[in-house]
């Protein structure tokens, strides 16, 4: 960032290649940064032109190879699973414990090993530090409380030609307490698969099959019993609390037995959540997929195209992925996807072998998926029970079947599971034959439809050519700040000889460390106020909105004593004489955190980095003293005055969050306790975005409005 | 009066600060367990890890060999000392509380090193600039003395802060090479050969400064190239004795001590070290006597270290390379890389004879780039001594570039690590990448700093050089 500076060191020696190159881009930076972030910006609407389709890269996968071997003798097993719990439904028994009871008979008369385990539900916890620490360090169990409790029923069948080594899972929530026909449903489902692999000789890898207890929540449960699993307590806390609940209750001796009986099968190859979704489609069957996990990951995209392949082309459904409904009826959307349609058109005639535009409708729709597929992997909360399976390097996905019409029918009903459970048969088969984990195919993607996606190397282009206009600014400013500082200048062309006067005292090129201080300060303060929540939420019966004002006042209360604290008594050293153009190096210096938070990010959640680069770095490159651009009184100034209010309002994170959710929303009924509601889910869930929010966005905002205030 | 208020008011800010620092890390250390530091492969190598050590010791106490399993790699002296501190444990305190504790102190007492160091630098270079008649240079800015910062920059250096609370000996390490330097500049031969004797106990790779400290020990602390005296002298000697600047010239003690290398330390020095050295040994030979004896122990110590043999990531370069070399390659690619660090030291000593202690941070630099297990630790003792050349070093080139890269390279490492063996989604050459890009930083660190210096000669020599013109005409 400092290659210039060999600018005035020696001016007639032939320079490095590279140092040339250097000085070439920070002479040019204005137009280069504004170059790049334009391209940025458009080849992210040229995303859905670029999608590629997808294909299965694993070659020992073979989906669909054999013949499914599902048939209506399981599937009239499985109608009458359903239709006891129904009727157990129906009947509202006292103990819920008796649809556990009810499932684990059907299990054992398989011939599956049936265990049952109990979890007691935890609060959400905020762990600042989990994203860097393996899942263990976050099992702290508080605040059990002994009455409530969920009790998972556990099935599983040992592979007649496997060694015990590897597992598939098979999910289904359901709640215990009231069982949906959907939940009964998805249960028939799973069971009359789980019914046909006791039978099969195929099987190589063992079937796990998980009945959570969604009483308190779908994902809480699968933790639950993934965490022991995984991590098994064999001392302290865990069992004491467990010892403690036992003592209340009668049954202790079959209690414990459930307990011991925790059975394990091997590592987990894949695991695939089933739902059967109450509500029903209006045309055909279809299939929802859902595979976000915490912080944008995704499991393993061959995964998701053997269920896509499977459900297209075997069973007929019709496959769909998270859209953001309200891009589709954008017009402006819809103008561009037809300027690129005839473009595509032009560049076909022009020649043949150029192909990239596709119809308009389809880059709508596209850009609808990619937008919430973006969204989604950027919020960082998991979409389903999956999200569980993907802490310990599970590839899991949740597969939410919708009939046609309510399922009263009796056929229809028998023609819908049949359908769904030879899907799932058809997808275990697959992943049965997998010889190694999943590893072939992607795992950094972003889908602009079922079968097509975009790939890390080409959506990392969008945001390298986005973000890469900061270091050319941040040198250039760093470079100019240097050369124009007057003594220097008046220094070297006057008297060279007294150059050595200021020798010993100026430090020259270490005058960005007060910059570099202030820079420290502001994202020390962020971290301060990522905590303040945490005593926030201790604060009995407050509204999200009284909630939210304490918090910004809060915050300001820190940073006024953070300033107090580090910026009058201590900073003599440094402070001695304000730099003349200080902000220009306090701006370099921000611009340089910027840079290095969104890059760390990038590789963290690619999507936050992704919206987050498109609001801060507009934000970042305008930034200019309001004082000097209204003294100089020109039509351009008082633009980039605009520019910068604009950005600035649009930048700070709670208007920007309002802003967006008013333009996919609507205007109404909005208020600021929507941004506390939602800072608090992906506090709750310990998504890096709110790290990122409060370390890199919000530090970064503060000292943009800062060099914009600057009283130079 | 003035000017001693200040220093007085510097003094005070410099204490507070120190204080602070102290107060972070017992903070830190009393949240150690959630912070779970000491797991991180940048920190706690296989040579460094306390953990390894309590088992080494915990081996030790069951009567067998601390070596035996692969698991300790240290030196038997450090196992005698910190061992039973390790197994001690106070209720209600996070473990190896009182071994975090020694850490923190061992921090404190470099720190104090490295501040009396400077100190002694920076008396002995404005001798010599006032000799040059270039007092101007020497005068006392408004910003600490390079000591002070030097000091402040190692206790506030948040990779010395990991090392101290992420449970590894590096900071002990750290102590024996700064202890070493300290000696050789204040020309204290025992402790020189001391601290000399320790630090290649613990971790061999300082064996190499054993040139600077002669240098330090024959020469005195750094001084502008020695042809401006020579030149210096030769204009006095042709000056009438009336001139006033040779008066000046008189007023410093012996002006013949710069550039006259005097043996009577070095040899003091020698003999102290050869002590010492036998003391070591016989140590060593006592306690490992019953385990195979001191063959089995350089074996297990030295060997480790020389020929890599535990390929466990780290923040060098080394283990990815040896991971993917072919096995009848291995010993030839050993010898390259080791001679990598051997090959640098005879031109880098001729080059800067006049400046051993900076000779000696160019050294460290390049041994904890090239050494076989890196660690934050080490980087945090070149950092520190960086901060000594404060006033040299005042024109240095990509300083900020540096900073940035330094700041990206440390907060992308875990990352990349986590997406490595946590999630699944990245593979090994995500994280070597950050220990490229790391070596990378080290590399234009050492070529900056010494090519910052080079030209602070040059400048030296250029006013040398008008100043003798003015005295002739």
């Amino acid at each position: 960032m400092g290659e210039s500076e060999s600018e005035n060191e020696a001016p007639k020696v032939k320079l490095r290649p590279i140092v040339r190159l250097g000085m070439f881009l920070i002479s040019h930076s204005h137009l280069l940064s504004v170059v790049c972030c334009t391209a940025g910006v458009l080849t992210l609407l040229l995303l859905p032109l670029l999608a590629k389709n997808t294909y299965i890269s694993e070659n020992a996968l073979m989906p669909g190879s054999a013949n499914p071997m599902l048939s209506s003798q399981e599937v009239s097993e499985a109608n009458g699973l359903v239709k006891d719990l129904t009727s157990l439904d129906l009947k509202r028994m006292a103990s819920g414990i008796e649809s556990q009871r009810l499932i684990a008979q059907y299990m054992s008369n398989l011939g599956a090993e049936v265990s049952f385990q109990k979890f007691y539900p935890q609060s959400n916890q905020f762990h600042p530090l989990h994203f860097f620490s393996s899942p263990d360090s976050a099992t702290i169990r508080e605040n059990i409380s002994c009455s409530s409790y969920g009790l998972n029923t556990v099935g599983i069948i040992r592979a007649p030609r496997g060694d015990g080594k590897e597992a598939i899972v098979l999910v289904t929530p359901y709640n215990s307490e009231k069982i949906g026909l959907g939940e009964a449903l998805s249960l028939g489902i799973a069971y009359s698969v789980f019914s046909l692999l006791t039978r099969v000789t195929w099987l190589a890898k063992d079937i796990i099959w998980v009945v959570a207890d969604s009483k308190y929540g779908e994902y809480a449960a699968v933790d639950a019993w993934l965490r022991d699993y995984y991590i098994p307590v064999f001392s302290g806390l865990g069992i004491q609390n467990a010892e403690m609940c036992h003592g209340l209750e009668e049954n202790t001796i079959r209690e414990r037995n459930m307990r011991d009986g925790f059975k394990r099968a091997g590592t987990m190859a894949a695991a695939l959540v089933i739902k059967v979704a109450d509500r029903s489609e209006q045309f055909e069957d279809s299939l929802s997929i859902y595979a976000e996990a915490s912080n944008g990951q995704m499991p393993n995209l061959d995964l998701i195209n053997i269920v896509n392949y499977l459900a297209v082309h075997r069973q007929g459904l019709r496959i769909k992925v998270e859209k953001m409904w309200s891009l589709l009826n954008c017009k402006w959307l819809k103008i561009l996807g037809e300027i690129l349609e005839s473009l595509g058109h032009l560049a076909k005639n022009l020649n043949p072998q150029w192909k990239f535009g596709i119809p308009a409708a389809d880059y709508v729709e596209g850009t609808a998926t990619l937008t919430s597929s973006l969204y989604y992997q950027a919020l960082g909360i998991p979409t389903g029970p999956h999200g569980a399976f993907r802490d310990y390097q599970v590839d899991a996905v949740t597969l939410e079947i919708s009939s046609r019409v309510s399922s009263n029918n009796k056929g229809r009903q028998n023609d819908f599971l049949l359908r769904g459970g030879r899907l799932i048969e058809g997808v275990i088969r697959s992943v049965n034959n997998l010889l190694e984990k999943f590893h072939q195919s992607f795992f950094l993607y972003l889908l602009t439809s079922p079968s097509k996606f975009l790939s890390v190397g080409v959506y990392m282009i969008t945001f390298a050519l986005l973000v890469s206009s900061l270091p050319m600014v941040a040198a250039s400013l760093y470079a100019h700040a240097n050369n124009l500082d007057p003594s220097f200048e008046k220094n070297e062309s006057n008297h060279p000889a007294s150059a050595a006067d200021e020798l010993g005292i100026t430090l020259r090129s270490w005058k960005w460390l007060y910059a570099a201080k202030k820079v420290l300060v502001v994202h020390l303060w962020g971290a301060v106020v990522l905590l303040l929540p945490y005593f926030i939420c201790q604060i009995p019966n407050c509204t999200p909105t009284t909630s939210f004002v304490v918090w910004v006042l809060l915050s300001i209360f820190s940073l006024l004593i953070l300033f107090w604290i580090l910026g009058s008594p201590f900073s003599y050293v440094y402070a001695s004489q304000p730099q003349q153009r200080e902000w220009a190096l306090l701006k370099s210096v921000t611009i340089s955190a910027a840079f290095i938070g969104l890059c760390l990010m990038s590789v963290i959640n690619f999507a936050t980095a992704e919206i987050g680069a498109l609001l801060m770095v507009p934000m970042c490159l305008m930034a200019h003293p309001l004082k000097l651009d209204v003294k100089s009184r020109k039509l351009r100034n008082f633009s980039r005055v605009a520019c910068n209010l604009a950005l600035g309002f649009i930048g700070f994170p709670p208007t920007a969050f309002l802003v967006f959710k008013g333009v996919f929303e609507g205007f109404d009924g909005i208020s600021v306790g929507d941004f506390w509601n939602w800072l608090e889910s992906i506090w709750a869930w310990s998504s890096a975005t709110y790290l990122y929010i409060g370390m890199i966005h919000l530090p970064c905002w503060i000292l943009c409005i800062h060099v914009i205030l600057h009283p130079c | 009066m003035e000017a001693k208020e200040q220093s007085k008011k510097k003094e005070l800010w410099y204490w507070n600060w120190l204080i602070g620092s102290v107060a972070l890390r017992v903070i830190l250390i009393y949240f150690s367990n959630n912070l779970n530091l000491a797991s991180r492969p940048e920190i706690s190598t296989p040579l460094t890890s306390l953990r390894r050590l309590a088992e080494g010791y915990w081996l030790k106490q069951s009567s067998m060999s601390p070596y035996a399993g692969s698991m300790y790699h240290g030196s038997p002296l450090l196992l005698s000392l910190l061992g039973p501190l390790t197994a001690k444990r106070i209720e209600g305190q996070p473990d190896h509380i009182l071994c975090s504790l020694v850490f923190v102190i061992a921090d404190v007492a470099s720190a104090m090193f490295i501040r009396a160091t400077g100190r002694n630098l920076q008396i002995a270079y404005g001798q010599s600039l006032k000799f040059l008649d270039l007092v101007k240079l020497s005068e006392k800015s408004d910003i600490l003395p390079s000591g002070d910062i030097a000091a402040l920059v190692y206790l506030w250096n948040p990779f010395t802060i990991v090392a101290c609370v992420g449970l590894s000996t590096s900071p002990v390490e750290n102590l024996a090479i700064i202890l070493s330097l300290y000696g050789a500049c204040r020309r204290i031969a025992p402790l020189a050969a001391f601290g000399w004797v320790m630090a290649t106990h613990l971790s061999l790779y300082p064996v190499i400064l054993i040139i600077p400290m002669i240098l330090l020990l024959g020469y005195g602390p750094d001084t502008p190239p020695r042809k401006l005296f020579l030149q210096r002298k030769y204009v006095e000697v042709g000056d009438t004795p009336s001139n006033d600047r040779c008066q000046q010239g008189e007023a410093v003690d012996q002006p013949e001590l710069p550039y006259v290398f005097s043996w009577r330390p070095v040899i003091h020095f020698l003999f102290w070290t050869s002590l010492w050295l036998v003391y070591v040994l016989v140590l060593c030979g006592v306690s490992v006597k019953q385990y195979g004896g001191l063959w089995e122990l350089f074996k297990r110590t030295y060997g480790f270290m020389l020929t890599v043999q535990d390929l466990s990531p780290n923040m060098g370069v080394l283990w990815y390379f040896f991971a993917e070399v072919f096995d009848f390659f291995r010993n030839f690619f050993l010898i390259v890389f080791h001679g990598n660090i051997l090959f640098m030291i005879l031109p880098l000593a001729i080059r800067l004879k006049h400046r051993p202690f900076f000779l000696a941070f160019v050294y460290i630099v390049i041994s904890s780039m090239l050494k076989s297990y890196p660690s934050v630790g080490d980087s945090a003792l070149y950092l520190g001594l960086l901060g000594l050349f404060v006033n040299e070093l005042a024109d240095m080139k990509f300083s900020f570039f540096l900073f940035c890269g330094y700041i990206g390279v440390s907060l992308l490492s875990p990352v990349m690590h986590n997406l490595w063996i946590w999630r699944g989604t990245g593979n090994a050459n995500f994280y070597f990448a950050t220990a490229m890009a790391y070596a990378c930083l080290q590399i234009i660190l050492v070529v900056e700093s010494v090519s910052a210096m080079l030209n602070h000669d040059r400048k030296l020599r250029k006013l040398s050089a008008t100043k003798v013109l003015d005295g002739k005409t």
